[in-house]
This record gives C-alpha cells, structure tokens and sequence, in this order.
C-alpha cells in the first residue's frame, strides 16, 4: 500500500493561470505544431513490415564478408524494439522461387512495407510488380528493386577506406624502403562487388604512394589460398615491406598467419574487410582488433555493419510509413576500426 | 664558447622537458557530468535522501515481522562475469591433533576471501560508472585512483539503505498484457534478454498493487530472469548473455521520481542488448554518474514478487547494510525485504 501524502494544492490564483495556459496551450496546438498532431496520431499505429532476407542458412556468409544472415535477422529483432513495427520475417533462401513465394505471402497478410534483400535483379523486378500491384511500398537491401529507395553497401568507398589506411602506415612508417602493395582475396566475385572494393583499395593504396606496385592475389574463394600466395610473394621480395589490402577479415587473418609463418611480421601491415566478430569481440575475448592488442600488424578492418542493418533500414523504412520522402539511395557509412576506437564502435558487454 | 654553453644548456632543458612525467589531459567534467543537487563537495548521491523520517516511514512497512531473503547465495558455481572471480580458502589448521589452545581445547577456523567486489548479489557504488574520467558530482576520476583503491566516491560515504522497497512485479505485467516472450531456459515465466522494460511497463507495475512511488524508495524489478541464476551453473552462459531490462526512458523516469536505488533478478538492470548498439551500458550512466542512483544486480526477486502476489502488497522494509569499505566501487551485499 501506498502510504505517500497528497501533494500540497497550490494557491487558487496560480491554480486558476496553470489552467488558463494549459487550455490555450491546448487549443493552440494544431496551429502551432502544423501537422504536429497528424504525426503523433500516426505515430500511435502499428504497421506490420516484412523483412525477407537474403539467407539465413547457418554457416553461409553474406557480401563476401563474414556476416551471416542470422546476424542481419538479429539486427532487426533488436533494432524493431524501437519502433511501432510488427516485423514478419521472411528467408529467400537466395532462391528467385522462394523469393517469390514470400512476397506472395505478404501481399496475402497485407504487410505495410516490405523490406527485400536478395542478389537477384531480376527476380527483384517481378517482386517489385508484384508489391506495386498490391499497394505495398518495397525497400531494398543492396540489390535495387525499380523504383524502391534503395539502403547499400558501398565497396569501392570500404575498399579505398582500406588502401588510405595501408598507405598512410607505409608512408609513415617505411618511407624510403622498398614496399610493395598487395590485394589479396576472392577478386572475381562480382556477386559480392568484390571488384569494386579491389578497385577501390588499390586507389587508396596509392593516395600517398603513388609510385606503389600493386600485386592482385586471388584466392577464388578459398582463404586457405592466401597463405600459399602470399608465401610465393614474400620469398620472391625477401626485403620488401608489404601493404596487404584483405578483402575480407578471413583473408586479413590468414595473411598475418603467412607472414609470422614466413617470420616476417615486421615486413607487413594489413588492413582487413567487414570487421565480423573473427576480428573483434568483448573485452575478454582478446580478438585481433583490441585495445590491449595496438601492435598488431592488422591494423584494423573496414566496417560493413551486415549487423547493425536493422538499425540502418528501419529508421527508413518508418519514414515511408510515416509518409516521409526518403532519398533514393542510402549507403552504409564505413568506418575504419581499429584497436583505438573498436570498444567505441562495438562496445563490448561481457562486463558490468 | 658563450654560444657554446648557451646552446648545451638549451640541450640539457629540453632534456629535461622531455623527461618529465607525462601529465595527461583531463575531461573538463563540468561539461560531461551534471553537478550533485547535494553540492560540490557531495560523495554520498541519492542515500542522502534516506532522512530519519524516510527510515520511520519505511518502518510501517513491518506488519507482521517477516523476513523475506532477497539475495543469491555466494557460492562456487554461480554466475560470475568475464573474468571476475570469487574464491573462499579455508583456515582450519587448528583441527589438527595437538594443536587446540589450552585447557579448554580451543580451536578456530578463518577464511580467506579472495573475490572481486562485482559478485553475487552486489551493490553498484558511486565510483563503479563513468563517462571518459568523469565521476559522479563531476569529479576527475583520474586524480582520484590509486593502485589500491579509490580517494574519492568510495563506499565508506555512503548513508544507510534503511528506507521502503517497492517490488514492481514486470512478469505479471508482461502476462497481464498477453505480451510475454519468456525464454526457454527458464523454469518459470521470465521477460526474455533484450526486452526492454519502459516507463508504461513501471507505472503499469505500480497500478497492479495500487503504489505510487515516492522520494528515497528503492525500486526493485521481478522479471523472473533470476531463475536462471538460481540453475547455476547449468544455466550461466544463458544468464549472462543478455538480461531483460530497463531502457533509457525508464531510467530517466526513475531519475525524475528522486528513488535511492534501483535493483533487479538480472546481472545488468538495464536491457543487454541495449536500445542502441554504439551505447554501452548507457543505464548504468543515466543512474550513477548523472544522478547518483545505485544499482543492485542479482537481486533475489522471485520470493517477494510471490509474496506481493499472495498479499496483494508489494512493498515492504528494504534492509540492506553495506560495508564501510574504504575507496570501494561496489560490494555484494545481503538484502531482506521486511514485512
């Protein structure tokens, strides 16, 4: 029971103004606030949003980074809590049938938006008729739908995010010493645009080294290549500083292994791609990207934050609920994490 | 050579420049911490408010004398984060044949008590929860540290926690609401990790047993998470990975009602993962460093969240002593809710 004394009742007169102010304040609100009041009452409404994600098989890794689709779905349960949103996940099993089968299912539930995530332009296209017939607004996920805003990863950005990283630490550290540039990972795969991120490393690379030569290693696909590759490419340049532009976290991992197995360690700078939690995890953990680990030659990771897109899509995703213009295109904002500022931009919670 | 020795001085001084202590820059705090409403020189935060006249007032609470015990055992075993540690090793050397004192045959046991203060049943302190180096009442942490322990906010400031517990039972609020997602693991009804607690839920809470909070009340959270402490050590990595919890409005709300503390079944308090994914612990923030409100994590909650149930009352006698420990930043601690 609830033994607290009622407040004490304030004087009549200020009773009396507190009542004037209150209901003008009230009867003055639709015009002081515009469409201040249209936005509150829509506010209030629940919508129902279907995510149908690109997969969530276990194991498999998304955008040639190593995120998995599990971590994309976490980040929207997580990142939904914020809003007045019934989420309905869907997973395209990367199947064009399967894809089209979700969206067949919203259409039948009526969802207010849906959120698709699949590599597939033109099974995408077919999707895209398929909600507008249906008067259900879509939003894509890295692969455009016509005429949908589209939220994106930006490789060539991410990629040249790395090389400036690699080229900085070379011209700072090595300048005069002969130094080669190297990027090494699954380079054809135009599926995950990892072309544009090479592309993008290599110039990056070259911001203050210009004269820098730049040596491709091709992994297709299989990380485990990277040692051998790089093997071959140290013992050929046993003198030589290396600029190593991994393109993803595995590869970034795998070519500190070569070069300590090489005993080179101190020949070699790496920059790698993703920052998945191979490379950085909680404070006691001891991942390679870490505040007690500055030395390292991986001297950080490009963020792609596959685990935070719920957080990076939703907030769009209401804004076309709320009838708001949203731009065409929004891109993920990579950051280059390093030891100094990874608990900044993952802060660990295995701590209290 | 006047040139000479001139120059060999300058040398010599910016020897000694460059070999002097590296003095680090420091926060200016008054920018990052709000200044205690007790004054400048206050270490004490919100167990100010517990006045003797809270301490009588609390006292109507005790009805009937119960004592309902609100704190986990402290045992190998239990959930411990990270790398924290608590391990007991015991004296008992006495017990050996010959070696009692005198006629009377006197023998004694000791214990030694190696343990991290964050164990158990524990109160967070004013000195645990910074922003940068900047402390409660915005002090500079940093001129504050020693190797041992801390000069300034430690637990010896501390008043007493004698004042009113208010249980606000979330499970029978998630359940009334035909919202509750329990998680598996749990043996009875429990929020799952990641649910955030709002200032609906609280007030929704407090409705359920007709309680209005009121200055210098501890608030204590039942959402059953705790069960899963009470499965130690089956259950520990489900325990910690997460906790249903409060968010930040519910934190700022709490704020605004002027309580002393806020305790619940979790490791945390607050919601793990947290609202926003680049905040770390921001709850632990809004509580302690900005307002000087206490934490109290692995409170025992399911006993008295049964008994507000059966008695349709939920509040009752809060009856905590912490100890006067010297430049501490938290310390477990015993609770019993008094009815």
């Amino acid at each position: 029971m609830d033994g607290a004394a009622p407040p004490p009742a304030p004087r009549e007169g200020r009773r009396r103004c507190l009542v004037g102010i209150a209901l003008a304040g009230w009867l003055l609100l639709p015009w002081l606030a515009g469409g201040g009041a249209v936005v509150a009452v829509a506010q209030d409404r629940r919508y129902t949003v279907a995510f149908a994600n690109l997969t969530e098989e276990p194991g498999a890794t998304l955008e040639g980074t190593g995120f998995t689709g599990r971590e994309v779905r976490e980040s929207f349960a997580l990142a939904v809590r914020r809003y007045p949103i019934d989420l309905v996940f869907y997973d395209n099993h990367r199947d064009p049938q399967k894809a089209l089968a979700n969206v067949e299912d919203a259409v039948k539930r009526k969802v207010d938006l849906y959120i698709q995530y699949l590599d597939d332009p033109a099974t995408n296209v077919k999707i895209g008729q398929s909600l507008r017939a249906a008067g259900i607004r879509p939003l894509a996920i890295n692969t455009p739908v016509p005429d949908a805003p589209l939220y994106t990863m930006d490789n060539r950005a991410a990629g040249r995010l790395a090389g400036e990283a690699l080229s900085e630490y070379g011209a700072k550290n090595w300048r005069g010493l002969p130094t080669i540039g190297v990027v090494v990972g699954n380079l054809r795969a135009q599926e995950y645009r990892i072309p544009d991120r090479a592309q993008g490393a290599s110039e990056g690379l070259k911001r203050q080294l210009p004269a820098l030569k730049i040596t491709a290693l091709d992994t297709q696909g299989n990380p485990a290549q990277v040692g051998a590759l790089l093997a071959r490419m140290l013992t050929a340049n046993p003198a030589a500083k290396v600029l190593i532009a991994a393109m993803d976290d595995t590869s970034a991992l795998a070519a500190k292994s070569a070069l300590e197995s090489a005993g080179r360690l101190a020949d070699g700078a790496i920059v790698g791609q993703g920052v998945d939690r191979s490379v950085h995890g909680g404070m006691n953990e001891r991942k390679e990207i870490d505040p007690s680990n500055r030395g390292s030659i991986v001297i950080g990771s490009v963020a792609f934050y596959l685990d935070r897109y719920g957080y990076e899509v939703l907030p769009i995703a209401m804004r076309m609920l709320r009838g708001e213009t949203v731009p065409a295109r929004t891109v993920t904002a990579h950051r280059l994490i390093t030891a100094a500022n990874v608990f900044i931009e993952y802060p660990p919670y295995d701590m209290n | 050579m006047r040139l000479k020795a001139l120059f060999v001085v300058t040398l010599m001084l910016a020897g000694l420049i460059a070999s002097a202590p590296v003095v680090l820059a420091q926060s200016d705090c008054t920018k990052i911490v709000p200044p205690s409403p007790w004054g400048p020189n206050d270490q004490t935060g919100a167990t100010n408010r517990v006045t003797p006249a809270v301490t009588k007032a609390a006292a109507a609470e005790i009805k009937d004398g119960k004592v309902v015990v609100m704190s986990y055992p402290l045992t190998d075993g239990v959930p411990l984060f990270g790398t924290r540690f608590t391990k007991t090793i015991l004296t008992a050397t006495s017990l050996a044949p010959g070696a009692a004192f005198g006629e009377n045959q006197l023998t004694y046991m000791e214990d030694t008590w190696l343990s991290q203060s964050h164990v158990g049943t524990h109160l967070d302190g004013l000195g645990h929860i910074g922003r940068k180096d900047c402390y409660f009442n915005q002090i500079a942490m940093g001129k504050f540290i020693n190797q041992n322990n801390m000069t300034k906010l430690g637990l010896e400031h501390l008043k007493s926690f004698a004042t009113r517990g208010v249980l606000i039972d979330m499970v029978k609020v998630y359940q009334a609401a035909g919202k509750l997602k329990t998680n598996a693991a749990c043996k009875k009804p429990c929020l799952d990790k990641g649910t955030v607690i709002t200032k609906a839920d609280l007030e929704a809470g407090l409705k359920m047993y007709n309680v209005t909070l009121r200055e210098a009340d501890i608030v204590i959270i039942h959402t059953g998470w705790g069960n899963l402490f009470e499965q130690f050590p089956a259950q520990n990595a489900v325990y910690n990975s997460g906790a249903p919890g409060i968010g930040k409005e519910a934190a700022n709300w709490l704020v605004s009602q002027k309580i002393v503390a806020v305790g619940t079944d979790t490791w945390v308090v607050e919601v793990i993962p947290g609202e926003d994914p680049k905040e770390a612990f921001i709850v632990h923030n809004i509580l302690i460093t900005d307002a000087g409100i206490h934490i109290i994590e692995n409170v025992r909650t399911d006993l008295m969240a049964a008994e507000a149930d059966q008695t349709k009352r939920a509040t009752f006698f809060f009856s905590m002593t912490v100890p006067k420990a010297v430049g501490l930043t938290g310390n477990f601690v015993a609770i019993e809710g008094i009815r």
